[in-house]
C-alpha cells in the first residue's frame, strides 16, 4: 500500500494516481484497478471534504477526536464510492467521489455529531449504534452491550421461535468472532482506550452506566431515523397485541434495540418470561459475551457494582 | 495533525477498504438487507424460491441504494438519478441481483430480484442439448460435442459399468454378511428390548390413566356437589331478595302512616294554639275596657277631689272672714273665761285641717356612685324633706310631709325618676343591706 512505501515514492505514485483519478475511466476493470491503487488519495479527499463540512457547520475542533471522526466518515464515503462507482462507469473517479460526498452531506442531519459523543464512551456507543444500522449482528448485540441481555434472554424478550433463535445465535457467534473487533477498529477506538473504559466500568460502574443512560437518547434519536416511517413507538396495549398475535418480528428487533423507552416498557411487560422479576436497566458491557461465559441478568445492583472477581458470584451461566 | 495514533487508525481504515472486495466475495447470499437513502427498508431472503423485494418511497426519490449482508458488509448498490430509471445487475454470491429503480421528483419505487445461478447439472444438460426449464424459452442450442465424442463417452460408460459389476460382489463379501447378521441380531434384540420397554410404559400409562379417571370422577362428584351448593345459594338469594322487597314495602307504608299522624297532630296543635290566642285577645280587650273605665273613674274622682279642695278653701275663707268680723274680747276676755269655745278654736281648727292634710312619710334612698353631697342636698330640698341621721351603708333616710291626696307610691315614683337616685325603699324597720 502507498502509506507503507517510502515517502518519495509514495508522493510520486500519489501524484500519478491523482492525475489519473481526474481522467475518464471507461471500464469496470480499469475502475477497480485504479481505485484499489489509489485508496489513500480517495480516503484523504473524502476526509478533507468531511473536515470542510464540519468546519462550515461549526462542528470542528482541532483535536485528534475530530480528526478520527473525519477519517471515519471519510472511510464510509469511500467504501460506498468503491462499490457504487463500478455502476457509474464511464466516469471521472474524483468527480464521482465529490458528487457522492456532496449528495451525502446534502441530506438533512447527515452525521451523528454531538460533543458528548466524542468521549471514549460516547464514541464506543456511537460506533456500536452506527454499525447496528447496517449489521443485524451488531443490532442483536446491542441488547447485550447496552443492557447485558444474553442470547437466551433476547430470544425470550423478542418472543422468537426456534428458527429465529438459531439465527440470533449465529449472529452472536459472528459478532463475537470478528464483528465487534472490526467495529472498534473502524470506530477508531484504540486498545488503550478500550482498556480505560473497562477499568472505569470495574471501578465506577454506576457512573459509567449513568453516562450511558444519559447519552442513549441522543444516540438513538439519530440512528432511529433510519427506521422506516411505519415503525413508530407503540403504546403498551399495541405492544401487547403484537406479542399476543405473534407478528412484527423484524420490527421488534429493530425498534427495541434502538428505543430505550420502548425496550424498558416491553421488558417490564414481559418480565415473567424474561427475568426473575427485577426491572431491567442500562448495564454497559464493553466486550462481547465470551463463549460459555457468565452474565449478569437484571441485577438490581448492576453487575459492575461488585469489584473484580466477586462480580461473577451474582451471575448465571448462559448458553451463548 | 499527524500523530502515530491517527496514522494507525488511517492504516486500519485503508486495510479495511482494501479488504472490502474480498469480504464481499466471501459473503454467501442469505438475508440481504436493503437500505434506501441510508434507511433500512427491508430484507430479501435469497434462500426462498424466486426471491424478490419491492418498495416505494413517497417524499424523496431513491438516491442511494445499498445491498448489505446480515453482518453489514456492503455487497452492492448504486446512486440513482433524481428522476428517471436505473437498472443494474450486481453479482452476489453465485447469482445476480437485478435492481430496477424508477424515480420521480416526489418519490420512487424499487424492485429487486435475485436470480440464482444455474447448477452444474443444468450446464451438463444444456451442453448435451436437452431442453431445461430455465432454457426452454431460449433459442435451441447446438450440441458442442460431435457424435464421435458422444459415442466415445457411451463406450466409456459401458466400461465403467462392467468394472463396477466385477467389484461389487467383492465389496459385499462373506465377512460383511456375518457382520450384517450379527448386526441384525443385535438390532432385533434391541428392538425386542424396546418393545418390552414400550409394553411396560403402556402398562404404566394404563395405570396412570385409571388413576386419572378416578381423579376425574372424584372431581366430577365435587363439581356436582358444587352445583347443588350453587343452586341452594341461588335459591336463598332469591328468597332474600323477595324478603328485602317486602320489607321495603312495609317501610313505605309505615312512613306514610307516620307522616299522616304527624300532620294530624300538627293540625290539632295549631288549632288549639289559635283558640288560645283568641282567648288571650278577648281577655286583653276586656282588660283594656276595664282599664278605660278605671281611668274614667280616676278622672271623676280627681275632679271631685278638686271640687272638695275648692270647697274646703272656700269654707276656710269664710271661717276666716267670720273670725275677722267678730269683736275681740278685751277685759272680759281677760277676766272671764271664754264661753264661746267654738270661736276661740276657729284658727287652730284650720291649722289642724292643714296639718291633717299633710302626712309624715319616711323613706330610704340610695344614690348613684359619684353623686356629690350638694346634689343630694338639692334633691332633698326640692322634696321639702329632711335627712334623718347619717348615711348607713349607702342609704339616706329622708322624711317628707306629703299632702294627703298624693299617695306615697306616686311620690316615690317621682323620686325614682331623678337621675342621681339609684334606688328607693320604704322599709322603716331598718335600712336595707347593700
Amino acid at each position: 500500500m502507498t502509506s507503507k512505501m517510502p515517502d518519495g515514492k509514495a508522493m510520486r505514485d500519489g501524484q500519478i494516481f491523482s492525475a489519473r483519478l481526474n481522467n475518464v475511466v471507461t471500464t469496470e476493470r480499469e475502475f477497480d484497478e485504479l481505485v484499489t491503487k489509489s485508496l489513500p488519495e480517495l480516503l484523504d479527499r473524502a476526509t478533507s471534504q468531511t473536515k470542510r463540512f464540519l468546519r462550515e457547520t461549526n462542528q470542528w475542533g482541532d483535536d485528534i477526536t475530530h480528526e478520527k471522526l473525519a477519517l471515519r466518515w471519510g472511510y464510509e464515503l469511500v467504501e460506498r464510492f468503491v462499490v457504487f462507482g463500478r455502476t457509474e462507469v464511464p466516469c471521472r473517479p474524483f468527480f464521482l467521489l465529490d458528487s457522492l460526498i456532496a449528495k451525502s452531506f446534502s441530506q438533512p442531519d447527515p452525521l451523528c455529531y454531538h460533543k458528548e459523543l466524542l468521549t471514549p464512551v460516547g464514541r464506543f456507543l456511537d460506533g456500536l449504534a452506527s454499525r447496528a444500522v447496517v449489521s443485524r449482528d451488531a443490532l442483536i448485540a446491542l441488547f447485550y452491550h447496552f443492557y447485558g441481555f444474553s442470547q437466551a434472554h433476547v430470544v425470550k424478550l423478542l418472543g422468537f421461535g426456534q428458527a429465529e433463535s438459531q439465527r440470533v445465535y449465529k449472529n452472536f457467534e459472528r459478532w463475537r468472532q470478528s464483528g465487534w473487533q472490526r467495529t472498534m477498529n473502524e470506530t477508531g477506538l484504540s486498545g488503550s482506550e478500550i482498556e480505560v473504559l473497562e477499568q472505569e466500568l470495574r471501578t465506577r460502574p454506576d457512573h459509567l452506566n449513568n453516562e450511558v443512560d444519559r447519552l442513549m437518547p441522543v444516540l438513538q434519536s439519530h440512528y432511529r431515523k433510519s427506521e422506516p416511517e411505519h415503525y413508530p413507538c407503540l403504546s403498551e396495549q399495541k405492544w401487547g397485541q403484537l406479542f399476543h398475535d405473534d407478528y412484527g418480528h423484524d420490527y421488534r428487533v429493530w425498534h427495541l434495540a434502538f428505543c430505550r423507552d420502548c425496550f424498558l416498557e416491553v421488558a417490564d411487560r414481559r418480565q415473567a418470561e424474561v427475568s426473575n422479576g427485577s426491572k431491567p436497566q442500562v448495564n454497559l458491557h464493553i466486550h462481547p459475551l465470551k463463549k460459555g461465559g457468565v452474565l449478569a441478568l437484571f441485577s438490581g445492583d448492576r453487575g459492575g457494582r461488585q469489584h473484580g472477581h466477586t462480580r461473577a458470584q451474582r451471575l448465571s451461566r448462559t448458553s451463548a | 495533525m499527524d500523530t502515530p495514533e491517527l496514522n494507525d487508525y488511517r492504516a486500519h481504515l485503508l486495510d479495511a477498504l482494501d479488504d472490502q472486495p474480498r469480504r464481499a466475495a466471501e459473503e454467501r447470499p442469505g438475508f440481504l438487507q436493503v437500505l434506501v437513502n441510508h434507511e433500512r427498508v427491508g430484507t430479501l431472503d435469497c434462500s426462498q424460491a424466486e426471491p424478490a423485494f419491492a418498495c416505494t418511497t413517497k417524499d424523496r426519490s431513491i438516491q442511494h441504494l445499498e445491498i448489505r449482508s446480515e453482518s453489514g458488509v456492503l455487497l452492492g448498490g448504486c446512486v440513482a438519478p433524481e428522476a428517471g430509471q436505473k437498472s443494474l445487475s450486481l453479482p452476489v454470491g453465485n447469482g445476480s441481483l437485478i435492481l430496477n429503480v424508477q424515480n420521480h421528483f416526489d418519490g420512487g419505487s424499487l424492485q429487486l430480484r435475485y436470480d440464482v445461478a444455474p447448477g452444474w447439472w443444468s450446464h451438463v444438460v444444456s451442453a448435451i442439448g436437452f431442453p431445461t426449464g430455465a432454457s426452454s424459452t431460449a433459442a435451441p442450442k447446438v450440441p458442442v460435442w460431435s457424435m464421435a465424442t458422444a459415442f466415445a463417452q457411451v463406450v466409456l460408460a459401458v466400461g465403467v459399468v462392467a468394472l463396477l459389476a466385477e467389484r461389487v460382489p467383492n465389496w459385499l463379501g462373506s465377512e460383511d454378511r456375518a457382520h450384517q447378521v450379527e448386526e441384525e441380531l443385535a438390532a432385533r434384540q434391541s428392538t425386542q428390548d424396546q418393545i418390552d420397554q414400550v409394553h411396560r410404559q403402556l402398562a404404566q400409562l394404563v395405570e396412570a390413566q385409571s388413576a386419572a379417571m378416578a381423579v376425574s370422577r372424584a372431581e366430577q362428584d365435587r363439581i356436582a356437589q358444587l352445583n347443588t351448593l350453587v343452586d341452594t345459594v341461588a335459591h336463598t338469594q332469591q328468597k332474600l331478595s323477595s324478603q328485602v322487597v317486602a320489607v321495603q314495602e312495609d317501610l313505605k307504608t309505615v312512613k306514610t302512616d307516620v307522616a299522616q299522624e304527624v300532620q294530624g297532630g300538627m293540625r290539632v296543635a295549631v288549632s288549639a294554639i289559635e283558640a288560645d290566642r283568641d282567648m288571650v285577645r278577648q281577655d286583653l280587650q276586656s282588660i283594656k275596657s276595664v282599664n278605660e273605665t278605671l281611668i274614667k273613674q280616676v278622672a271623676l274622682l280627681e275632679s271631685r277631689n278638686r271640687e272638695l279642695h275648692a270647697r274646703l278653701a272656700l269654707t276656710s275663707l269664710e271661717v276666716a272672714k267670720a273670725n275677722a268680723a267678730a269683736p275681740k274680747p278685751t277685759v272680759v276676755a281677760k277676766n272671764d273665761p271664754p264661753k264661746d269655745t267654738p270661736i276661740a278654736t276657729a284658727v287652730p281648727v284650720s291649722d289642724a285641717i292643714r296639718e291633717a292634710d299633710r302626712q309624715a312619710f319616711m323613706f330610704w334612698v340610695a344614690f348613684q356612685d359619684g353623686t356629690t353631697e350638694k346634689s343630694i342636698e338639692e334633691l332633698v330640698q326640692e322634696l321639702n324633706g329632711i335627712k334623718k341621721g347619717p348615711m348607713k351603708s349607702g342609704w339616706y333616710s329622708v322624711e317628707v310631709n306629703l299632702p294627703h291626696p298624693e299617695p306615697p307610691d306616686r311620690f316615690l315614683e317621682s323620686v325614682k325618676r331623678a337621675k342621681i337616685v339609684k334606688s328607693v325603699v320604704t322599709s322603716k324597720a331598718m335600712p336595707p343591706a347593700q
